[in-house]
């Protein structure tokens, strides 16, 4: 596979304050990568730069072989962006919202209406296609920005925060229109989020926090390096459970009286549980998550916060 | 070329839907005309109706261009420029449509008050004049325009720029001739009055709207078309070429200021933005 996009020794500064510290990564053509880290980590920045919004301090940053601050409007054509606060024009139509796109990115004339139609499809706008953006929930806007942004066919979408603020129903259907841009047009898609089950669907997670990348690897790897299974046990006897426990040197947790157990095997810790069989009141398993890998390594609860 | 046309539209559009902005910009002038006619009664001229007309719709087209090249803000504040420049459009054309736009409104405004006061008593002698008022408007216009856009690419938050247009729409538009004639005024506010682009604008447009041109230097000076320093005498086409030379200052400043600006910058919250 061949990387879109390409991240050498990025540095930003704002002053004395260094707000992305040399940071490298690839983004293999086609695929989903997404951009976790608490707030302030530097993530906004790095899409900024990437989008040609933003002048990067030193580094090389080159998406599809070219360089974002020498070469910005072959990167701008290359590029669609979905920005994190909503950028419609509120007094304008849906229709001529996705028509001015067009212009500014030069779409030949005879292709607006039809390429107007597939995005619109895309997103199931067709009927509020004549209704002013204003009129439209936020769900919808968001929406029509991913149609925009898709209008003059971009190799790379940049989605900063794509489903804050919309409710869970909403997200999902998102989430479908992502995955399906990526199956069916091979579009690489570069996302931040604060929702880690999001992060889950994605082919590569980059965790960042004060401007450096600290972990960048497929989900996977990241729940298996950085977590442990983790089994929650309440016993009739919780005293001889725990002795029990002790005996056999495992870590644990007791809140009250539920054991948070830390498992490395499943099938080992399942014939210990088996002598307990009968005292069992409640027994769950709960596998690692990224919303562990990610406390794992930042230190910090991701919080549904924004920016602005 | 589309980019400059398509914002063109887009901003017309945009100004037409608008109703209030629309219907106030129409009716505040004539309040105005109602005001100054019962306050200013003169001699000097023999039409005084004409002659506040004419400095009236000046200002309004002066006043218009400002505020919707300044509407640059608006687009900035509710994030559509950010969607404008991550294209690969030129912003040397997103200048220009911006710019043309708001010249296109403004001297349209000027026209519907001057057809409404044909219906008023208004009327010219030779048919020709017509089209200089209007080549004139469309001048006025861009001028200001130019100057609204460049503000508009200066400033870093839309607070702050109310203030900065408040305290450049009152002084041009008061201490230009327009409402109140330069002789009116004290010598101190007179001579501010010469080093305002308003004034030269003022001057020419009523030239020509009241088809004053074939008067002589003294005549000029007593309706107050033409101005003295120091004994030299600033003529009515003087002044056009004066106000050419402020349009062409002002279109450069603006392209060029808004070519390099950081609309990151521009906080877009009254408590500063990211």
């Amino acid at each position: 596979m061949n990387p879109i996009i390409e991240v050498n020794n990025y540095t930003k500064k704002y002053g004395d304050f260094t707000a992305v510290d040399d940071v490298s990564f690839e983004v293999e053509e086609g695929s989903i990568f997404a951009f976790l880290g608490p707030n302030g980590a530097g993530k906004s920045t790095t899409i900024n730069t990437l989008c040609t919004m933003m002048e990067k301090t030193s580094g090389t940053l080159l998406i599809d072989g070219r360089d974002v601050s020498t070469e910005k409007d072959a990167v701008r054509e290359a590029i669609g962006v979905v920005f994190q606060s909503q950028t419609l024009d509120e007094k304008m139509t849906v229709n001529e919202n996705l028509k001015m796109h067009c212009v500014f990115y030069g779409v030949p004339k005879h292709e607006v209406k039809e390429r107007i139609d597939f995005v619109l499809n895309l997103v199931d706008l067709q009927e509020w296609q004549h209704k002013r953006v204003s009129s439209l929930s936020g769900g919808m806007k968001r929406r029509v920005e991913i149609a925009r942004a898709l209008l003059h066919y971009p190799k790379v979408l940049f989605l900063d925060e794509p489903t804050t603020g919309l409710d869970p129903q909403t997200r999902n259907r998102m989430w479908e229109y992502i995955t399906r841009l990526q199956k069916e047009k091979n579009i690489t898609i570069f996302l931040t989020t604060h929702y880690m089950d999001e992060a889950e669907i994605c082919d590569h997670v980059a965790i960042m926090d004060n401007g450096k990348i600290m972990v960048d690897d497929t989900p996977e790897n990241l729940k298996r390096l950085y977590t442990k299974d983790k089994a929650i046990v309440s016993v009739k006897n919780p005293r001889v459970f725990e002795e029990a426990l002790k005996k056999e040197n495992q870590t644990y947790k007791k809140e009250k009286d539920t054991f948070y157990i830390h498992i490395d095997a499943v099938q080992g810790f399942l014939q210990f549980i088996e002598q307990f069989k009968d005292e069992l009141k409640d027994l769950e398993i709960k596998k690692g998550t990224l919303n562990d890998v990610f406390l794992e390594i930042t230190g910090k609860e991701i919080r549904e916060e924004t920016a602005e | 070329m589309r980019t400059i046309t398509a914002l063109w539209l887009r901003n017309i559009r945009g100004f037409v839907r608008d109703r209030v902005k629309l219907i106030t910009s129409i009716i505040i002038p004539f309040f105005f005309l109602y005001i100054f006619k019962s306050v200013f009664k003169t001699d000097q001229v023999e039409d005084p109706t004409a002659f506040l007309l004419a400095g009236i719709i000046v200002a309004t087209v002066f006043q218009t261009s400002l505020n919707i090249a300044t509407s640059t803000i608006d687009d900035t504040v509710s994030g559509y420029m950010k969607e404008i420049l991550v294209s690969p459009t030129s912003r040397f054309k997103v200048a220009l449509g911006q710019i043309l736009s708001a010249a296109t409104i403004a001297s349209t405004q000027g026209i519907l008050i001057l057809i409404i006061g044909f219906f008023t008593g208004l009327s010219f002698d030779h048919w020709y004049t017509v089209i200089f008022v209007l080549l004139t408007l469309m001048l006025v216009g861009l001028v200001f325009s130019g100057l609204g856009l460049f503000l508009a690419s200066m400033v870093k938050s839309s607070s702050t720029f109310q203030v900065v247009q408040q305290a450049i729409v009152l002084p041009f538009t008061f201490l230009s001739g327009a409402y109140i004639p330069l002789a009116f005024l004290p010598d101190a506010l007179r001579f501010i009055a010469y080093f305002n682009p308003m004034t030269y604008t003022t001057a020419f447009f009523r030239t020509i709207m009241l088809e004053k041109g074939g008067l002589t230097q003294t005549e000029w000076v007593e309706l107050g078309l033409a101005f003295e320093l120091n004994g030299f005498v600033v003529t009515p086409w003087m002044s056009g070429l004066i106000i050419t030379a402020f349009g062409v200052l002002f279109l450069f400043l603006a392209t060029n200021s808004f070519i390099r600006a950081d609309f990151n910058k521009i906080s877009r919250n009254p408590l500063g933005g990211e």
